[in-house]
């Protein structure tokens, strides 16, 4: 276990010197000079100029300066921003916690209906609902979901008035100190009455929108891996020994068809963190997405470079805990390879 | 099993033609995949006859005629069956002419990745070593970027979004796959008995790479550019809606989703409609690829 681990780690550190190199790259790569950007279209002195070179260490070798950046990273010295002035971690992880709300939600949605839905297609294969399920996926994963947000809020948020249309919550009734940064727990921790409702509204659409692939991908792979296990010879013991339906498939077959099911739900992060772009920007949600595009657009190339490093970091560490968990709990997969 | 045993053995050209009847066999049983053959085969003659087919130009602009809502609402001209958009363009013509980029994006993406794929793929799997793990580790690296993020730092890098950009972008973000596929696939056959025997016969290593290694690894090839189209298209109709992939006035699909946004509450049709072409477009493309799939690759046959 500790070798699988080990090799499994080994192998992860050559991306991340690659992922370090690239966003080094990019910032060098990216038109504008970045003092140009930090001292506007004022102009000021050659000296200054100089100085502010120093500064950001413009002056010193390439190579010395990739050295910095990775001294920097390790330091927890993720650049900063050229707009706010504020360390790119800061503001990384003050907005974090919003994305990570968002997705986790999307996931619970995603996993709650994909799997009851995906075991049973399968055991009624063939059946109207089995149909109807398998075309509701396939439009799911064929769904441009922008757009897909888009229709909700105009069906939902414009037409029924049931949800609000962005944010978190609604900060004109509500307002408290965030303490744990994510808006359900905080609103709860509130004592205000009606604070919980108004994050609920908020985060439900985005949530839905974000989770509708992985919804799509998880209750496909179910069905697959579910309609695969009904076939085995222990399934059909069990069967045979008299036990009741929903034993056989709850405990004797689900257990085992979801195994590829994690995985999937596993493979789903990095689909997670982009999705969670598209859909911050619909809904001005403030995470992380919104925050890169922002940078986007105002030209913040450090605080781009800096979000960049540190959702790879996040989606490669959890890519590498679900392998491992894998690992853990599947020894076939530890002793292959 | 039948298609296995003509993959198995390096393509000779008198076998392509029943090995394609029986692909067509076993194609055409899938109603879902001959569907989406029918609905995408309408798309490209849309595409390229979108000139012809189109009412009006896609560029002209009604001054008299703004936000025209489709014909069958009231208020709608049948001079313009889908309503216009803000600037008074005609919509139908609009999304005609969108199907071209959509599909230009997707096919162009998939020819580049592919031959891109399965070069790096072959490489890898040929060289072995610090070449094959040096290519191994970027495409690694590559995919632990959420794929969108990518797509706008490499836009980001590039400056000025555009169709081609877009289409650089969306490549890169998409070679991963083909390069394992490929390079996992050619590990397997290399191993085989009838490499040995070419490796023995003296055949050079440009040989036996393209001629003898490469044809057997390329039905799931086939099939994962055909399931890569749609998200092709995927992706570049998100960079669109974002504002970083194709420039207005391109009627781009994804971007006139994005330039409509304003208008959602009062004039629906702008982003519904656009957004419905992306939708269709991309489940013919995966009902047809999931067909290719069953037909091709057995193996990966989902029950």
């Amino acid at each position: 276990m500790i070798r699988f681990l080990i090799r499994r780690i080994a192998l992860t550190l050559p991306t991340f010197v690659a992922l370090m190199f690239v966003t080094f790259a990019a910032i060098r790569l990216v038109p504008g000079d970045p003092v140009e950007v930090r001292v506007g279209e004022h102009g000021i002195s050659p000296e200054r100029l100089a100085e502010f070179r120093h500064q950001l260490g413009l002056d010193q070798p390439v190579w010395k300066q990739f050295l910095d950046y990775v001294w920097g990273l390790f330091h927890g010295d993720f650049g900063t921003s050229v707009v706010t002035n504020q360390k790119v971690l800061t503001e990384f992880f003050t907005l974090f916690p919003a994305t990570l709300e968002l997705a986790f939600c999307a996931l619970i949605f995603a996993i709650g209906i994909g799997i009851p839905a995906g075991a049973i297609a399968a055991v009624k294969r063939g059946s109207a609902y089995d149909h109807m399920l398998m075309g509701m996926s396939l439009t799911g994963y064929s769904m441009p979901i922008f757009w897909w947000g888009l229709l909700l809020v105009m069906f939902f948020s414009e037409r029924l008035g049931w949800t609000p249309v962005s944010g978190r919550i609604d900060l004109i009734q509500y307002y408290f100190e965030p303490v744990t940064g994510f808006m359900l727990i905080d609103a709860m921790l509130s004592d205000q009455p009606g604070a919980l409702w108004s994050a609920l509204s908020h985060l439900a659409l985005p949530a839905i929108v974000l989770g509708t692939i992985p919804l799509a991908i998880i209750a496909r792979m179910t069905r697959s891996s579910m309609l695969e296990v009904l076939n085995e010879d222990y399934v059909r013991t069990a069967r045979a020994k008299g036990l009741p339906p929903w034993r056989v498939i709850g405990l004797h077959a689900l257990r085992n068809a979801l195994i590829p099911v994690i995985t999937i739900i596993g493979l789903q992060v990095g689909g997670l963190m982009g999705g969670a772009v598209l859909t911050e920007y619909i809904f001005a949600w403030p995470g992380v997405g919104h925050w890169l595009i922002d940078a986007i657009s105002r030209r913040d190339y450090p605080a781009l470079q800096g979000g960049i490093m540190l959702i790879s970091s996040i989606v490669i560490i959890v890519n590498l805990f679900v392998d491992v968990l894998y690992g853990t709990v599947n020894p076939r997969i530890r002793h292959g390879r | 099993m039948a298609a296995d045993v003509t993959l198995a053995a390096p393509l000779s050209s008198a076998a392509q033609p029943s090995s394609f009847a029986e692909f067509w066999a076993s194609f055409r049983e899938n109603k879902g995949a001959v569907a989406g053959l029918v609905i995408l085969s309408l798309i490209v003659f849309t595409a390229i006859f979108a000139d012809v087919l189109a009412p009006h130009s896609p560029l002209e602009q009604f001054r008299e005629s703004v936000k025209l809502p489709p014909a069958w609402y009231e208020g709608g001209n049948w001079a313009f069956p889908l309503g216009t958009d803000a600037l008074g363009r005609d919509m139908l013509s609009r999304i005609m002419h969108g199907a071209r980029y959509s599909l230009f994006i997707g096919l162009s993406v998939m020819a580049v990745s592919i031959v891109c794929g399965v070069g790096l793929g072959l490489v890898a799997a040929f060289a072995g070593g610090w070449v094959d793990s040096a290519i191994s580790r970027i495409m690694d690296l590559i995919v632990a970027i959420p794929s969108l993020v990518l797509a706008i730092l490499i836009i980001a890098i590039l400056q000025n979004p555009s169709l081609e950009k877009t289409i650089v972008a969306v490549t890169i973000v998409s070679l991963p796959r083909y390069v394992r596929l490929v390079r996992a696939s050619a590990l397997s056959e290399m191993g085989k008995d009838y490499v040995t025997a070419a490796k023995v016969a003296g055949v050079g290593n440009m040989r036996l790479m393209l001629r003898t290694v490469l044809p057997n690894c390329l039905a799931p090839v086939i099939v994962q550019a055909a399931l890569g189209v749609s998200d092709a298209i995927l992706e570049a109709a998100a960079l669109g809606f974002l504002g970083l992939g194709a420039q207005p006035p391109t009627p781009e699909w994804g971007a006139m989703v994005g330039d409509g946004r304003e208008f959602i509450r009062s004039e629906p049709w702008i982003v519904t409609l656009p957004g419905l072409a992306i939708l269709v477009t991309v489940i013919s493309i995966n009902l047809f690829g999931d067909g290719l799939r069953d037909a091709l690759d057995p193996k990966l046959k989902r029950s």
